[in-house]
This record gives C-alpha cells, structure tokens and sequence, in this order.
C-alpha cells in the first residue's frame, strides 16, 4: 500500500493514503459492514462531492457541534471536502440576502441531486411563526427544499422524532421532520439519525453509504439506520454484568456507584433505548468516553417517548429480558424441580433486579417436570 | 428619510437572529436584533421533577 499523501485534486487531496483508508474502513466497520472499505473508498474519490444543504430549524446547534469534533485524522478536512456544504446558517460566510441567494442558486443548481440534511423540530403551531430564517418560516423552508432534494437526512432527536420542543406541553408545535413529510406528501426518501447529540459518525457513516451505494441504509420502523439503532443500549452496556448479577448504585456518589455499578435504579434507559453508544462512543478519546460511562443514567434521547418524556430517575421499563447470568447448576438432577437452595440463590441474587431469574427457575421446573412425566409413560 | 436594512439571517453563530437598522446620513440611528425562533423550554419546565431541569436548560444552547 502506498503512503504518500494524495495529492491529484482528488477530494481527498491533502490526506495521506494510509489515514484515507483506516477512515473508509473504520466506517464500513460502523456499518457492520467489513470488507467494503475499498468499495467506499472508490466511491469516495471518483464520484463528484455531493452537494449538502443544512436546514436549522427549532435546534440548539449541538447537532453541528457534534459534527463539527470528529477527530479522527484529518477527519474535518474529509468531512468539508468529502461532501459539498452548500448551504449551513452557522457555517456560512454570506449573511442576509447573500445566504437566501446562494441557497436559491445551490438548489437550482443541484434540483434532485443534493443531500437535505435537516437539525431541529419544526414548529407548525400558529402557521409556524417559531422559527423563521429570512422571513420564512421553517415549515414552508422544508417543503420547498424537501420536495427538490435527492434525500433528507434528520440529524439529532428534534428533527428524528421531535426532541426537547415537543415535550409536554409541547408549546410550539415541535413536529418531527418525516411527520411533516406524512401530512403534506412529500416523498422523498429520508432517514433519522437521533441522538441528543447524535453520534457524528452514524451521520457521517449514512452520508457515505447513500454515496457508495445510491440509496439509504437498512432502516428501522422509526427510519433509523439498522446498522446504528438496531440493539439496546443494554445489550451492549459495559455494566450489563452488574445489572445481571443484581448490584446497583443506588445513589450518586455511593459505593455502588462508585465501583461502576448498573445505573438501572438510577433511572437508566438504556434497557428501552435503541443505539450504539457503548459501542460507537464519543469524541474518540477511548473507552468509557459515553454517559453511562462516566456515570450518569442513560436518559433514552435517541428513543420517541422516553427521552424528554420520562423523568430522568424513574426507572426503564425494560423492551426485553434476555436469561439472566446466574442458572441453576448444570448437573441439576432432572424429575426432581430445583434444589430449595438453588432457586434461594438465583432468586435473591439476579432476582432482586426483575424476578427474572425465579421465572426461568421455575419454567425450567415445570420442563424438568414434564420431561419426568413422559421419561415414565416410556417405561 | 431614513434607509431601513435588514440583515436575516445572521450567520456564523448558533441561533436564528435577525437585525433591522435604521440609517440616516451614513450613519445607523436605530436598530433592533431579534431572536426568530422560540422553544418555550420555561413553558415545558413548569410541573416537572426539578432534578430533570438541567436536562431542558442546558439545550438552550448546544455551542
């Protein structure tokens, strides 16, 4: 493999060969996709950038922000010149009339090629009179630039399902983006990308993926990229062996929680939310670098309904039980249930937690049982 | 008589801001800045559990 840097004007000019590709890789392994770096990589340097327009609406910035720390080397350099940022309010050079013209001249330029990468909820209380950029409002924005578009990506909760706006009493109408898509008609493809922030590279891995293969990614009943929200927060959480074994924190600062115990009594929504963060972390700074990991509850923003929804410290309710860690022995004798002590044990220990435990004991009696039963019709 | 600009959107910062200014002779002799776009994030805050606050608060601004 060559390791000069690639200087052929190519959009990745400027960055060195090996780093390209340890990029291109790490985020066909984002994918769940292994192998297809090179396909991605192709795509990448060959193809015109596609072109980008950003539409803000009822949003904090943190979306962009979130953007804006990839790290990975050379990554802003890739992310700038990968893609083609026409139009982005926070970003953009030009103010007042220049950005409304070069937003009009992009669109007409780019009509049913570029990417509509949508950050906020958009408010449709009062005929949408809360937000308003130039004078127009978010909601008649949207509509004109969503119906040109080749895609639209909703990046962050407030665009994937509503976010913060539209908790109780929702005040402005905080609808989320394919919501409106529903009630006015428009078609065009588009997919969530939640998170309060999202994960820069589950928007970044999305972007690529529709350039390397001319569609979306396998998407969840929400839209939501599978590769991204397909699993429990729990199911992948680094404290998952407590919470099986029954050891919470119970408090802040307690023993508990000071040796890394479960969050669950703490009002971790991590066993009701659908995402990557124990896996994907944030920030690239290494392990632990994700809210359960530094100790704090998952508050479930990536998931309609529990995330500005939930109190923060009213505990989950679990989507699933998987089998807890503690069984009985495996030389149980069979015909005869569980020894009492077994089921003391596994009761009181993974038990406490949900019950869990005393309901696979007792299944796996009454199993015992019928096994007991047809082992004597045979005799 | 004076000269009314409006400059919206305002870019490079975080929010939706809009300024007016009203200029005579060269010279501006009013303007106004405005927020255009509004949460109502006190509005949500009211009847909740007060440890959830920091989680509303603190998405004011997301800079």
């Amino acid at each position: 493999m060559q390791l000069e840097e690639i200087t052929d004007g190519s959009p990745v000019s400027g960055v060195s060969r090996r780093d390209f590709i340890k990029f291109c890789s790490a985020v066909a392994a984002t994918l769940g996709m292994p192998g297809m770096g090179d396909q991605i990589a192709e795509a990448v340097v060959t193809q015109k950038r596609p072109p980008v327009l950003w539409l803000s609406a009822q949003e904090c910035t943190g979306c962009t922000e979130s953007l804006l720390r990839t790290s990975h080397p050379s990554l802003e350099k890739l992310i700038l010149e990968l893609i083609s940022l026409e139009y982005h309010e926070t970003l953009l050079a030009g103010s007042g009339k220049q950005a409304e013209e070069w937003r009009q001249k992009s669109m007409k330029e780019n009509k049913g090629k570029y990417i509509l990468v949508v950050d906020g909820s958009i408010p449709v209380k009062d005929n949408g009179i809360y937000c308003k950029i130039g004078g127009k409002t978010a909601l008649a924005l949207l509509e004109e630039m969503s119906t040109q578009a080749a895609a639209v990506i909703a990046i962050g909760s407030c665009a994937s399902w509503g976010g913060l706006p539209s908790a109780d009493p929702n005040p402005t109408g905080a609808t989320a983006v394919h919501e409106i898509f529903k009630s006015k008609g428009i078609k065009t493809p588009c997919v969530n990308i939640p998170g309060c922030p999202p994960n820069p590279y589950n928007f970044l891995s999305t972007v690529l993926y529709f350039l390397t293969f001319k569609k979306l990614p396998e998407l969840d009943e929400q839209a939501r990229p599978k590769f991204a929200y397909g699993r429990l927060i729990h199911e992948n959480c680094e404290r998952r062996p407590h919470f099986d074994a029954g050891r919470f924190a119970l408090q802040f600062g307690d023993d508990g929680h000071r040796k890394g115990y479960c969050l669950y009594k703490l009002g971790c929504k991590g066993p009701e939310t659908f995402a990557n963060c124990p896996t994907q972390l944030f920030n690239d700074v290494g392990s632990g670098a994700w809210p359960v990991g530094t100790g704090h509850p998952c508050f479930g923003c990536t998931e309609k309904g529990v995330g500005f929804t939930k109190p923060l410290h009213s505990p989950a309710s679990p989507k699933y039980f998987t089998p807890p860690s503690i069984l009985p022995r495996v030389d149980e004798k069979r015909g005869h249930g569980l020894t009492i002590a077994g089921v003391a044990v596994a009761a009181g220990i993974a038990g406490a937690a949900l019950g869990a435990s005393a309901v696979t004991s007792k299944k796996l009696g009454k199993e015992d049982e019928e096994q007991g039963k047809s082992g004597s019709r045979e005799k | 008589m004076a000269k009314r600009i409006t400059i919206d959107p305002i870019t490079r910062i975080e929010g939706h801001l809009r300024i007016d200014c009203e200029i005579e002779g060269g010279k501006v002799t009013n303007a106004w800045s405005s927020g255009q776009m509004w949460r109502g994030i006190e509005t949500i805050l009211k009847g909740r559990d007060p440890r959830d606050a920091w989680i509303f608060t603190q998405r004011f601004c997301g800079v």
